[in-house]
């Protein structure tokens, strides 16, 4: 359904975030993208929404497609308007809107798309948010902020949302809550999820095939099961050493970026 | 009694200056830019209704349905009724709507064609730039919409025709006469409509949640299938309009001369008294500065008018410095 194809992205003629990122969703699945802070993961989301340009980045070589059509083409908003959401990190709720007038604001992403907005499906999803849906937003707790977020995504009826640390700043029982909410996105409605997440073990769980990011580029990949029982990826993401073997040292932690790569 | 007088004309005034305050306000609200030209696009706005009003209709070519509409009834009229008296100055409007209309829906055009203009080739570009780069383009604006006036209309002030017949009522309150003319009296229900439909259009229309939404955040708003440019161009289709209508009503009252374009800069200290994103704030102080002015001419007279307002905003600001209902930032503490 989307396709990163080798794509160098740089900000401010500058500063290169990407450097020959690749990835594929399939339609219907759910891909995770880890990697450690400033690997680039947030900058690939944008580029895929096309937010980037908006913050001085450009995208130099490369293409992403979405339903088989380059991106390049298309402005953010009427990337929406193609089923391409973007839930971005933080959340970003409109913090002076109230609940409503964000669910409000996330039905201009059906416009010329035929479809109503369905708000009473969001507030029965999520009664909390009914509780609360004349208030301002910005007076929400983090979790409901998040829910909102969720809420806003299901309004646009999106064919694929891209989803930006949804756990952050939450607290793990809520993180649960959230996690369950993708599930049930991904297997009732069908719609494709690529995911970025700082806890390996939450992605691990819930993606079905996963890449791993160290500084603008791919460095393993696999399916979910088959990267979490790899030794290198147990030690470094999951923080869990081999069975009896001393503690090491993190200096002694195999790097993937010291590795060498024929496209480096 | 003199009291009532004065407070009545403050309203008067201060109408006027919430009309040309929306135009600040609705741009601010969505871009984020202090438009230091809105007095100036004004300003072109008077000169377009003078011109469509005055100059075209008068001219020898014009056809004479647009330069006056004098049916029989209005002539009989006109002969029937007493010198000075509210019918007369109706029948003296009368002939006059042809004129009026054109000219104000060709000011509205004009200004609405001038706005876009200087959305699209001007603001747009700069985009995702730091604000302060538009702000500084406004500012020059001022001058470029001022050299743009004098390539067309000369210096000299004159007069156009009022929107609404013009009579003067005589009221007595209590035994003390109160004075109030028509034109004033009623551009000022046309300003507190005007102000009162776009306050409840943003409110409760899913358009004026866009605009609010992409004040807030554009990035999101984009990322929401908002088409931002376009909300921005809203934006200043509304300030264009009002201020046209604002330019009219300030041209038939005070004349078109190339002061208006100041003055219609004044009304940014009062924007910033009432806060810059808040159209009800705005409105109370326009109302305020208006009726302070009134009451300051009433008891110090004419000279102290042109600071007194000022001084009063720079205090608002010292203690608020957001505005009287600007927002400080929503946080969750």
């Amino acid at each position: 359904m989307l396709s990163v194809e080798n794509i160098d992205v740089v900000y401010h003629h500058t500063v290169q975030a990407l450097r020959g990122m690749s990835l594929d969703v399939p339609k219907g699945k759910i891909v995770a993208l880890l990697g450690s802070n400033g690997a680039g993961k947030t900058t690939t989301l944008k580029t895929a929404s096309n937010l980037v340009q908006l913050e001085n980045g450009h995208v130099r070589e490369g293409r992403i497609r979405f339903k088989d059509q380059n991106i390049a083409q298309l402005s953010a908003d009427a990337l929406v308007h193609q089923g391409l959401f973007h839930i971005r990190e933080g959340r970003r709720i409109f913090s002076e809107l109230t609940v409503d007038d964000n669910l409000v604001a996330a039905s201009y992403a059906l416009k010329g798309r035929n479809i109503r907005p369905d708000y009473e499906k969001i507030y029965s999803f999520f009664p909390r948010l009914k509780e609360r849906r004349k208030q301002v937003a910005g007076y929400l707790s983090g979790g409901e902020q998040q829910m909102l977020a969720f809420g806003r995504a299901m309004i646009a009826a999106p064919e694929m949302i891209l989803m930006d640390e949804p756990s952050l700043g939450l607290a793990p029982k809520i993180i649960t809550e959230i996690f369950d909410t993708i599930r049930r996105l991904n297997a009732d409605d069908g719609i494709t999820i690529l995911l970025v997440e700082q806890n390996a073990h939450l992605a691990f769980s819930i993606a079905d095939y996963s890449y791993i990011m160290e500084s603008g580029q791919i460095v393993m990949e696999g399916r979910s099961e088959k990267l979490r029982d790899d030794p290198d990826v147990r030690s470094f993401y999951l923080g869990v050493g081999d069975e009896g073997s001393e503690r090491t040292s993190f200096r002694d932690v195999k790097h993937y970026k010291r590795r060498k790569r024929w496209l480096s | 009694m003199q009291f009532v007088q004065f407070v009545i004309n403050g309203l008067m005034a201060g109408a006027l200056y919430a009309l040309i305050a929306i135009g600040i306000v609705a741009v601010y609200k969505s871009t984020r830019v202090v438009n230091f030209a809105h007095g100036y696009m004004i300003m072109i706005g008077a000169y377009l209704y003078y011109t469509f009003a005055v100059l075209l209709p008068d001219a020898s070519w014009a056809p004479a349905w647009l330069s006056g509409w004098t049916p029989e009834w209005v002539i009989a009229g006109k002969n029937s009724a007493k010198m000075f008296s509210p019918a007369a100055a109706f029948y003296d409007w009368i002939p006059n709507i042809p004129r009026i209309i054109f000219g104000l829906v060709c000011a509205i055009l004009g200004s609405g064609l001038l706005a876009l203009i200087i959305e699209r080739f001007l603001m747009r570009p700069l985009l995702g730039q730091s604000n302060f780069s538009m702000i500084m383009i406004t500012v020059g604006l001022i001058s470029v919409l001022s050299g743009f006036k004098s390539l067309f209309w000369t210096g000299d002030a004159a007069s156009v025709p009022h929107l609404t017949p013009n009579p003067a009522f005589r009221l007595d309150l209590f035994g003390t006469p109160i004075f109030i003319f028509g034109a004033n009296f009623m551009s000022m229900i046309m300003a507190a409509l005007i102000f009162g439909f776009i306050v409840y259009w943003l409110r409760h229309s899913s358009a004026g949640v866009a605009i609010r939404a992409v004040s807030e955040d554009q990035s999101t708003a984009y990322s929401m299938g908002i088409n931002v440019p376009r909300v921005f161009a809203q934006a200043w289709l509304i300030a264009a309009a009002t201020g046209a209508v604002a330019g009219a009503v300030l041209a038939a009252r005070d004349g078109v001369s190339p002061s208006l374009g100041l003055f219609g800069f004044s009304v940014l200290a009062i924007v910033l008294m009432g806060g810059l994103d808040s159209f009800v704030g705005v409105f109370i102080a326009a109302m305020l500065v208006g009726v302070l002015e009134a009451l300051v001419q009433w008891q110090l007279g004419g000279t102290w008018v042109e600071i007194a307002p000022y001084v009063a905003v720079l205090v608002v600001i010292l203690i608020r410095p957001y505005g009287l209902m600007g927002h400080p930032e929503v946080e969750r503490i």
